[in-house]
């Protein structure tokens, strides 16, 4: 499944590189991210929790930056989480691109192509797809409200 | 299935302070239709499983002091679509409740088990929309109402907080006169849920003016939805079949369906409109 | 696992049985109580291969928790024929052809048994409707149907 997601963040290009780059920073802004490890390499290791409904998950998700070029603005993060106990993994990969000509702001594109396999796969693709648009879109949102507030960077 | 410690509760105050207790570790069973399958797929492994069926309490139909009716949580559909007093209520309901699955189904899974499950695809929620039902939810020490515009919030999500247990659902004195309908628009047969599901609930006074109109859509957004602007299309007109043409076409705008297996977002989106339309004219002779 | 003591009526004879939490009903009946006749098609409740009757009402085995039916009267498909002798619907599924593997007919005949008990002479409309949940992959339904139309005819 593939969604975008864009957004224009209060702040100029630099500082929004930074922030992005800052992978404890932008952490802070995924709803249901715990436990972050910092693996050295731009490798990470984190636990996201999601609930639908009834069915909680707990996925234990493995993070890579595996592109960064900051003269382009662009990024590329990899996703490979799994909850082992329910039976149901998700890859996907998210690439950012960061545009935009005013000095007070920087528009950042997120396109996100996913898979969910496994047992919550089977549940209901448009369902999971839905969610994933929104908690991106939360994300984004979220991202949106940290550039707001710290304007120190 | 993983391992899990059963309660059957004898009554609501011990069944709630069994929830209370175990929290998030604690699923509840009503029929067990719906929870089963998630247990056996391995989709919810909850330690604790406390049993509804000993709560006598919270099944049955009875009027409510208004003159709206009152069905019990733990009622099933079948006792809803074969109920003598919610015929003589409003007859749409039950045919509503009847369309529900197989009559296997309709013996085991409750009411309350159907609200709280939340798939917008569900057949009664869009009906009870329609009434303008209200969930009556007890929990440790009080109990309150929500009314079901508000208790459906997403995708097999509600309002409830932790610890609460849905008891009822009720529903209003309906104006005298009123109609209703429910189309279930069933094209295709990969599952039993509706491709789109119009529910409309009607007056129509002297001379074909429309005094009260409310649809239920279900099937076509997150959550079982109204459709006010289509609505307030038709309240307070005469309607003609061009009126009624007119305002079914905003129903395109009130909803968000999915692509699935069901159909494409565009075509639900198409049905949506189809179907309001010849659910009100039906209701008009 | 909570073990649960369970008392009820199976086939008109009252059991105790000691039943795991998770335990369920079609797999009480089959393995713990040795009455193979009720078959498990899909787990889901859909295709009524498992359909028993419970307190007069017909339910899916494959959803019920064995706990659930602590008080309860069970009847399965061994239990229709009474001293050897087929009741009416069997009799009509015979001479109609009413079942051909055989997979789907014990939940048929549960199914069909319940809407004689509820409705002793329903219309075809009528027949469909209820056996609309008992899924067939060789008959083609048409003798599932004339079957209960004999048998309803029989017991006039």
């Amino acid at each position: 499944m593939k969604f975008e997601h864009t957004v224009e963040l209060p702040a100029a290009r630099d500082r929004v590189w930074a922030f992005v780059m800052d992978v404890p920073s932008v952490a802070k802004c995924v709803p249901g991210l715990e436990g972050l490890e910092d693996l050295g390499g731009d490798k990470y290791r984190a636990t996201m929790k999601v609930r639908v409904g009834p069915i909680g998950l707990a996925l234990k998700s493995d993070l890579s930056i595996v592109e960064k070029d900051e003269a382009a603005g662009r990024a590329v993060l990899a996703v490979d989480a799994a909850d082992k106990r329910i039976g149901g993994a998700v890859k996907a990969q998210m690439t950012m691109e960061l545009g935009g000509t005013s000095p007070a702001s920087t528009t950042l594109k997120i396109v996100t192509d996913a898979q969910v396999l496994g047992r919550i796969g089977d549940f209901g693709q448009p369902i999971i797809r839905k969610k994933a648009d929104q908690t991106v879109g939360e994300i984004v949102e979220n991202m949106k409200k940290a550039l707001s507030t710290n304007p120190v960077g | 299935m993983t391992t899990f410690d059963y309660h059957e509760p004898a009554s609501l105050a011990e069944a709630l302070s069994l929830f209370k207790k175990y929290g998030d570790d604690a699923q509840l069973i009503a029929g067990g239709t719906n929870l089963v399958i998630m247990m056996r797929q391995g989709l919810v492994q909850p330690k604790h499983v406390i049993g509804m069926r000993k709560l006598r309490e919270l099944r049955g139909i009875a009027p409510t002091a208004q003159g709206g009716i009152e069905i019990g949580a733990l009622t099933t559909h079948r006792e809803v679509e074969r109920s003598a007093m919610v015929a003589r209520f409003f007859p749409a309901l039950c045919e509503t409740f009847g369309h529900v699955a197989t009559v296997r189904i309709r013996n085991q899974a409750t009411i309350g088990g159907n609200v709280v499950h939340a798939d917008p695809a569900q057949d009664p929620p869009p009906m009870l929309l329609a009434l303008n039902a209200e969930i009556v939810v007890a929990s440790d020490g009080k109990s309150r109402t929500i009314p079901t515009t508000e208790f459906f919030r997403d995708f097999f999500e509600v309002a409830l907080e932790s610890g609460e247990i849905v008891t009822a659902v009720r529903i209003p004195p309906q104006p005298s006169g009123v109609k209703g309908t429910y189309v279930k628009f069933l094209p295709q047969s990969k599952d039993d849920y509706a491709t789109v599901a119009v529910a409309v609930v009607m007056k129509l006074g002297s001379g074909g003016t429309c005094e009260d109109i409310r649809i239920g859509l279900g099937a076509l957004g997150p959550t079982p939805l109204r459709a006010p602007k289509t609505e307030a299309a038709l309240k307070g007109k005469k309607l003609t079949d061009k009126i009624v043409a007119e305002a079914a076409a905003l129903v395109r705008d009130e909803v968000d369906p999915l692509d699935d297996i069901r159909g494409s977002a565009k075509y639900k989106r198409e049905m949506a409109r189809v179907w309001t339309e010849r659910a009100i004219k039906s209701l008009i002779k | 696992m909570s073990t649960h003591n369970i008392q009820f009526e199976l086939n008109g004879q009252k059991r105790t049985v000691s039943v795991e939490a998770g335990r369920l009903l079609i797999d009480l009946l089959r393995y713990d109580c040795g009455l193979t006749g009720t078959k498990e098609g899909c787990s889901v409740g859909v295709c009524g291969a498992c359909s028993v009757i419970i307190d007069g009402e017909v339910t899916s085995a494959c959803l019920t928790p064995a706990v659930f039916v602590d008080g309860s009267s069970v009847t399965t498909v061994e239990g229709l024929a009474k001293d050897g002798e087929l009741t009416p619907l069997q009799d009509a599924f015979i001479r109609k052809g009413g079942f051909q593997c055989g997979i789907c007919t014990s939940g048929q005949l549960m199914s069909a048994t319940a809407l004689l008990q509820s409705n002793p002479h329903p219309s075809v409309d009528e027949i469909k409707a209820w056996m609309m949940g008992n899924l067939c992959r060789c008959t083609g339904y048409y003798q599932i149907v004339e079957a209960i139309q004999a048998a309803a005819e029989a017991s006039a």
